[in-house]
């Protein structure tokens, strides 16, 4: 059940990666066995001369022979590729099938939880961009292999790339991705190509600008507006003032690139936009959170929640949900029931009966933990809770 | 089905097909490149400057077989695209995909470097300071945040390191730890030095027959004391030397020297040690977690009978989540007093009360029974009595 609800990408993420692979397969298959046809026509034109000298076709056939061994080689390579790809799928597969099989271990169960955790957390490394302890995350934990790191290595490529104002390798990825982005309706493209005209402007290369423009955003017809709005921006100098204009100049939409580029990423991966770790985060606060974990008097300092960090990421999420009572003694940890009956003292605290030596001193003075009051011979009284 | 084995029988008929055509195409290439080869060869066999019409019908034969056998190839793999496709069908119909419904939208920066604070924490509590410190640097976490994560030192990093050693089967650091609390673990009857040293004794026992006689020297002096609490376990250990020769592998003690023993030797190790030391041998953060992922898929199921009755957004406005989570006990810190009369948790304005005959109900349970007078009658027994008697109580 918790595989169902938490692994999708897990195993959605290699599935994409796998269908790329056989996109390529296909093409790179079609492409040689193209070439070869062409190699082959070769031959048949030459022999459709009344005279056909045998060193020529020996020449051609030659060349037959060589495409044909490019395709033996290009088809073993995208073949083991696409096997390979399939074998990190059902890598992964194996790894959360453990658990299933590990129902009866204890310490089995532990380890497989402390690897999710591990896991968990470099897919939200990554997703923040936290590259270098995600990775090495991975590796000190040894699940590189489970993780979905290679792909996110393509985006930190192209992001550090971005990052230095080069639009190079997102263009690449774009071109790489042309059929999946189209189908997403993505127009991260368009904007790379805008920012890129932008440049030529601010580097005062106008001309070169408009040749830009005509060669790559006539394409992009639904965006029209927006087109009219950049080409603007030809008639205006770099240091304008009005707004619309300056912030189109403005160096920060570099940053926004990077923010929808890493968006596209996971659109195209059908990962949703917040990575499971802080969605769990959120889950597992919830059903901590108790009314007490708010109330200086009552917290824990082995709950979770009654820490500083997570009492104030909490503060927002709602409490558990409780319809039975579950009660436990402040000063042994252990449960209240009728093996550890619940007693009151006069100023209503309520401990185990079990506590109640630890509390008494002689004499028949009683110290109340929370309130720090003395009682002398108080009255004890249980109280009933249905 | 299985989601798992759904998927797993969709990515095996993949990969058979793959297996499958990679064998295929390279048959056919190789066996397409010796007949061109052939060919050449054939046709000047004779020394002849120009080609026959037989040779030239041969020929052309030839080439239209073979991209008759290429269009095969490439047709038969572009078949494969429904089996590759599946599987992603299949993952999508097994695996939820969406948990938008359960988070708060407002994800704000603060939030994110006390995520980003509580994380650098977890792993410097495992002792992998340089995970910490990387993630500090690339968050860019404020400098007085980082030194929080600094100064949050525990013991647990070295109780980690020890058990990621005996992971790795290296039972030395462990050994000395044991060593050093045995008089602890004693008293908790714990029964990790005697597991420990099962699988130092194995491990030598592994070696091969020449190390034989260590092995019962390491019996000898180590498992004396254990005969009182492990005299079975121990009369099988000794048992392993009657299959020495052909290997315990394949003996009837197979069992004993299997990766769960590691594991679980490991486990002992983590939670006695932590026992001992007083601390948990979970961080706040995987707790939180793990709760999370127990919680989550009770959610999803909530979610999609809300969504049916068109009920939306399990977090946004309530107070409570709609449903309970199971959890272990030990992940239980608070009391809970839920009203047995309103089915309720009791708060800070709401508080429990305990009526003079020792029953507890909530405030407002109370008012509502006393119904505007101030007598009411306990549901639970009988006894009639003044609202005002009632006892404000803290559990």
């Amino acid at each position: 059940m918790e595989l169902k609800s938490l692994e999708h990408s897990t195993l959605k993420v290699p599935y994409e990666i796998l269908n790329k692979k056989f996109r390529t397969a296909q093409k790179n298959l079609d492409r040689e066995v193209n070439q070869i046809q062409y190699s082959t026509k070769e031959v048949e034109k030459a022999l459709k001369n009344p005279v056909v000298d045998v060193s020529e076709i020996q020449k051609l056939l030659g060349g037959v022979v060589e495409r044909l061994q490019v395709l033996k080689r290009k088809a073993n390579e995208s073949i083991s590729d696409e096997l390979a790809a399939s074998y990190i799928c059902k890598r992964k597969l194996q790894h959360l099938q453990e658990i299933a099989s590990a129902d009866n271990s204890e310490a089995a169960v532990d380890q497989w939880k402390r690897i999710r955790m591990d896991r968990m957390v470099i897919e939200h490394f990554l997703r923040m961009g936290y590259y270098e302890a995600a990775e090495k995350l991975a590796s000190k934990t040894d699940i590189r292999e489970l993780t979905n790191l290679d792909i996110f290595q393509t985006s930190r490529d192209v992001e550090e790339d971005l990052a230095e104002h080069k639009t190079t390798k997102c263009i690449l990825w774009c071109t790489d991705n042309k059929s999946k982005l189209r189908k997403i309706n993505s127009n991260i493209e368009f904007q790379l190509r805008v920012q890129e005209f932008i440049e030529l402007i601010r580097s005062n290369q106008r001309p070169e600008a408009v040749k830009y423009s005509r060669k790559y955003l006539t394409a992009f017809k639904e965006q029209m507006s927006e087109i009219s709005e950049v080409m603007a921006l030809l008639a205006y100098p770099v240091n304008t003032t009005i707004e619309k204009y300056k912030s189109l100049f403005n160096e920060s939409r570099w940053n926004d690139l990077v923010l929808s580029f890493r968006n596209e990423n996971y659109r195209l991966f059908q990962l949703s936009n917040q990575s499971l770790l802080s969605v769990a985060v959120q889950a597992g606060l919830s059903a901590l959170k108790t009314p007490q974990c708010y109330s200086a008097n009552s917290k824990n300092m082995n709950c979770p929640v009654c820490q500083d960090d997570f009492n104030k990421i909490a503060a927002n999420l709602p409490y558990s949900h409780c319809a039975q009572s579950r009660l436990i003694c402040r000063i042994t940890g252990l449960p209240l029931n009728e093996h550890n009956l619940p007693m009151m003292l006069p100023n209503g605290q309520i401990f185990g009966q079990l506590a109640i030596p630890k509390i008494s001193k002689e004499n028949g003075v009683v110290v109340c933990p929370i309130t720090n009051t003395k009682f002398t011979h108080p009255k004890i009284e249980k109280v009933f809770v249905m | 089905m299985d989601a798992c084995a759904a998927v797993e029988k969709e990515v095996e008929r993949v990969i058979g097909k793959f297996s499958g055509i990679s064998e295929h195409s390279a048959n056919v290439t190789t066996d397409l490149i010796k007949t061109f080869e052939d060919l050449k060869e054939a046709i000047g066999e004779n020394g002849q400057e120009h080609l026959t019409e037989k040779q030239k019908d041969l020929l052309l034969e030839t080439i239209n077989q073979t991209n008759m056998k290429l269009v095969a190839i490439s047709t038969e793999h572009r078949d494969l695209h429904g089996a590759v496709s599946k599987v992603g069908k299949v993952v999508d119909r097994n695996f939820v995909s969406d948990f938008s419904a359960f988070t708060r939208t407002s994800q704000n920066e603060e939030n994110t470097h006390l995520l980003n604070k509580v994380m650098a924490k977890h792993y410097f509590r495992q002792g992998m300071d340089d995970i910490a410190t990387l993630l500090i640097k690339e968050c860019n976490m404020p400098e007085d945040q980082a030194n929080e994560v600094f100064e949050s030192k525990s013991n647990f990093a070295e109780i980690y390191n020890i058990w990621k050693s005996i992971l790795n089967y290296n039972l030395m650091p462990a050994l000395k730890w044991a060593d050093q609390y045995s008089e602890e673990l004693e008293l908790k009857s714990s029964s990790l030095q005697f597991k420990l040293h099962r699988l130092a004794f194995l491990q030598i026992l592994s070696e091969g027959m020449e190390y034989q006689s260590d092995a019962i020297l390491y019996a000898r002096q180590n498992f004396s004391k254990f005969i009182g609490r492990f005299e079975k376990e121990i009369q099988n250990l000794m048992g392993t030397f009657l299959y020495l020769p052909s290997g315990i592998r394949n003996s009837p003690y197979k069992d004993l020297i299997s990766n769960e023993m590691w594991t679980e030797a490991s486990y002992v190790f983590l939670k006695d040690a932590c026992n001992i030391l007083g601390i948990s041998k979970n961080s706040a953060l995987s707790v939180i977690v793990n709760a999370g992922c127990t919680a989550l898929p009770s959610l999803l199921n909530i979610k999609q009978v809300m969504l049916s009755r068109q009920v939306h957004g399990i977090w946004s406005d309530r107070d409570e989540l709609p449903i309970e989570i199971e959890l272990d006990p030990e992940y239980r810190y608070h009391s809970i007093f839920a009203c047995p009369i309103l089915r309720q948790q009791t708060t800070d304005d709401n508080p429990p009360k305990k009526l003079t005959c020792g029953h507890v109900i909530s405030n407002d349970a109370l008012h509502k029974l006393s119904n505007g007078s101030n007598v009411l009658k306990c549901p639970y027994c009988p006894v009639e009595q003044h609202s005002e008697d009632a006892v404000r109580i803290s559990f």
